[in-house]
């Protein structure tokens, strides 16, 4: 996550901060203050996207177990893991 | 933004959708491109989120920031977890989003697009959006409460029976239609039904990856499966040409169809984490995916639509399934619209992961607006297609006839000109032997979307391989609604034998497992069988009443909306904050248009003289030509069905009713069971 992000950052200081000065559309002071909410934009979308998926793909469930049963991740903790969330998963309907 | 900036701007995007909406329905007798039908959905689904929603959101519920909800009450990090808004949405809306708004808008578009659009648009908004949102909210309200429970305790024991029914018919109706729908774009195609079975061996080795070697990593396991299901595509497509093994996974429906009653029965009883688990997030995965690379490819190939704004079908003879407009193309598209299935998604696991009442208006409303969005993608998909074609694909043999050149014939008769030809080279460019009669909906919208796909990425050379990615993608997530939902039903049928006889209702004793899976594989199998036996597709019969059962689905939701919302208008809370009594009309006026919708379409399917729409007409005349006393059975079966369901659902209106003016007239007192008020922590942590 965290390199995904610094990708961004760069891309953002290399790429969008000279265009938007040189397209007159900001001043050069302003810049920097424009890119780093662009920056904080997309870290944020990307954050929220991270943690979409996270949830749908019961990641964050299995984050979750693992804090409250105060378990390190294994094989083990993951059956165990399973087996409780057997019955609430097997009794979600999936819509039509 | 200045205030008068910000009424501009709305004015401009009302101004944008009416021209829009105009535009598709306007234009007569030439192509009109489909982002007519994109900007007139995205700028209705603006305006109605910002100000319909607002206000049901201020005047009708009156959402309490300050207000604890069950998730973060009744935390316990397993199933109430506060959870960040975005997360719930992507949540609900990866529950919500089925086959159902790809199929259902494939099927109207025989009335030609304008119909179904203006149905997906209008039926979103004023119908399903609301729908789902107040469900939620009122869930949130009772501590998660489903709606059966919040149908018994807010209406009475028989809303609750009547809702428990209807939950369990539709679940049964749903199996069968999506698996009919499975057998119709597999059989016949061994590169389809190769590169299907191959995702069962990827799930297994998905489940070992996840559980042995990679705990819990499963983004990370559900992309090497994604990848390994595109190398079964490619695999398939040397299967297909190899006859040896073309012939081994040449499968006729029959064939298919008890292969897929076997699953359904294996996976309702065996334990799910080796083939199920990672079958559903492999399915979710492709799902997300594929809708969103779909939503690009419209974007921007900016195709034109063939398909006539309205055909001479609107008469009620279209070969797809038989009925008018009125009430068929409004059951025909239920999801996309308005689909009672939501209420249970809304009223399930939704409620206890949300963090704030007024976050509901986000999940709720903004998750229905953006399935409608993919209904209007389905209906575009369908619509790219020339109308010949079109009809080729979805028109039952008994219609057509069984010899492509019969049926192109017949089909260029209607006005739709096609050359059995031209079938044959699309159907060679899929990589298919023929894609006549592939009754269903699912083949139709693949053919769609790979014409979409292939003029966006990789040209007519790989139109085959997106075609059997599309087909891919809608048979995966359709078993697993299969499996997952005879699950389901296996619960809700032990639940209710428990209170016959207690060992009965354990989930883990093996022959009540059996039992009770047996008998919903066979309830869902008898309908899938009935549909590969009917010489009219089985669509026909078995998608009306999907629909209806849909519907009267969220009839019975909208019973409950409704009369929660009496109760709330008519309660003397001192310093509580109650709506209007006449803002009532906001479920209302979609609870009265879905009991017209529903109760025509039950008396057409019941009692209507034309055999292709009524049940025991088509019995009789079976009957007086000495028919196949199965078939006889079926429509008789059918007609069964419809009738018990549509009785059900009168006693809840009924008893709806009732409750209702007993409260207004003030010979009840107006108590709703909502859980006490405790004020949110942490709304004041973050207002601190």
């Amino acid at each position: 996550m965290k390199s995904r992000l610094c990708g961004a950052d760069t891309l953002v200081r290399e790429k969008l901060e000279p265009r938007l000065v040189k397209a007159g559309l900001v001043k050069a002071g302003l810049a920097e203050a424009k890119a780093s909410a662009i920056l904080t934009a997309i870290h944020r979308s990307l954050t929220v996207l991270v943690e979409v998926l996270r949830e749908i793909f019961d990641e964050s469930a299995y984050q979750r177990f693992l804090d409250r049963s105060q378990l390190q991740s294994s094989p083990n903790a993951y059956a165990i893991f399973l087996k409780e969330n057997e019955q609430a998963k097997s009794r979600r309907p999936r819509c039509c | 933004m200045p205030k008068i900036a910000r009424y501009l701007l709305w004015i401009a995007v009302s101004l944008l959708g009416a021209f829009a909406l105009a535009t598709i329905a306007l234009h007569r007798g030439e192509q009109i491109n489909a982002l007519w039908l994109v900007v007139a959905a995205v700028s209705t689904y603006a305006v109605g989120y910002r100000f319909y929603s607002s206000f049901i959101s201020a005047k009708l519920l009156a959402l309490d920031p300050l207000r604890a909800t069950p998730a973060e009450r009744l935390d316990n990090g397993r199933d109430f977890v506060p959870t960040n808004k975005w997360v719930v949405f992507g949540h609900h809306f990866a529950a919500i989003a089925g086959p159902g708004p790809l199929v259902g808008p494939v099927l109207a578009a025989q009335f030609g697009y304008l119909p179904g659009t203006l149905w997906i648009i209008a039926g979103a908004v004023l119908g399903g959006c609301v729908q789902d949102f107040i469900i939620l909210l009122f869930s949130v309200r009772r501590d998660g409460k489903s709606l059966t429970e919040m149908a018994k305790s807010e209406i009475s024991r028989v809303g609750g029976l009547v809702a428990y029914v209807a939950v369990l018919s539709i679940i049964v109706i749903l199996l069968a239609v999506t698996a009919l729908i499975v057998v119709n774009a597999l059989k016949s195609s061994p590169w389809g039904a190769f590169t299907i079975a191959m995702t069962m061996p990827i799930a297994v080795l998905m489940g070992l990856y996840l559980r042995r070697i990679r705990p819990g990593k499963v983004l990370e396991t559900s992309l090497l499966g994604f990848v390994l299901v595109v190398a079964a595509i490619f695999g398939g497509q040397w299967v297909s040409q190899t006859p040896s093994w073309a012939a081994v996974f040449t499968l006729t429906a029959p064939t298919l169809a008890i292969l897929i009653i076997l699953y359904g029965f294996a996976a309702s009883a065996l334990p799910v984490w080796l083939l199920l688990a990672p079958r559903d997030y492999l399915s979710t995965f492709v799902k997300l995916g594929t809708i969103s690379l779909l939503a690009l490819g419209i974007v921007a190939l900016r195709p034109s639509l063939h398909m006539p704004p309205l055909t001479r079908f609107a008469d009620g003879t279209g070969p797809v399934f038989a009925g008018k407009i009125f009430p068929f193309a409004f059951i025909t598209i239920a999801c996309g619209a308005i689909s009672g299935f939501h209420s249970l998604i809304s009223s399930g696991t939704t409620p206890k992961l949300i963090r704030h009442e007024t976050e509901t208006r986000i999940v709720g409303y903004g998750g229905m607006l953006a399935e409608s969005l993919v209904a209007i993608m389905a209906m575009i998909a369908a619509s790219v297609l020339q109308p010949g074609v079109y009809f080729a694909i979805n028109s039952p043999a008994g219609i057509v006839g069984q010899a492509p050149e019969a049926a192109a014939t017949t089909i260029s008769s209607w006005g739709f000109p096609l050359a059995a030809t031209q079938m044959a080279t699309l159907a060679h460019a899929v990589g298919e032997q023929t894609l006549f009669n592939r009754t269903g909906g699912a083949p139709a919208f693949a053919v769609g979307m790979a014409q979409i796909f292939s003029n966006t990425l990789g040209g007519e050379a790989v139109m085959a391989l997106w075609y059997h990615f599309a087909i891919m993608f809608e048979a995966l997530f359709i078993l697993t609604i299969l499996d997952a939902g005879t699950r389901v039903g296996r619960f809700m049928l032990q639940d209710a034998l428990g209170h016959i006889w207690k060992p009965l209702g354990r989930t883990s004793w093996y022959p009540s497992i059996f039992l009770t899976s047996a008998v919903i594989v066979a309830a869902w199998g008898n309908f899938l069988w009935q549909g590969i036996k009917d010489p009219l597709g089985g669509i026909n019969s078995l998608w009306p009443l999907f629909g209806i059962c849909n519907q009267l689905l969220a009839t019975v939701a909208l019973c409950v909306a409704t009369t929660i919302i009496v109760k709330m208008a008519c309660a003397k809370t001192v310093g509580a904050k109650t709506p209007r009594l006449s803002y009532v009309f906001v479920t209302l006026i979609p609870l009265c248009w879905l009991v017209a919708v529903t109760f025509t379409a039950s008396w057409h399917k019941i009692l209507d003289p034309n055999p292709r729409i009524g049940f025991l007409t088509h019995a009789r005349q079976l009957a007086a030509a000495g028919g196949n006393p199965r078939l006889i059975f079926n429509d008789r079966l059918d007609a069964a069905v419809t009738g018990v369901l549509v009785v059900m659902v009168a006693m809840i209106l009924i008893e709806s009713s009732l409750e209702c003016m007993r409260v207004i007239s003030g010979s009840k007192p107006a108590v709703t069971k909502e859980a006490p008020f405790v004020m949110t922590k942490l709304a004041v942590e973050e207002h601190a």
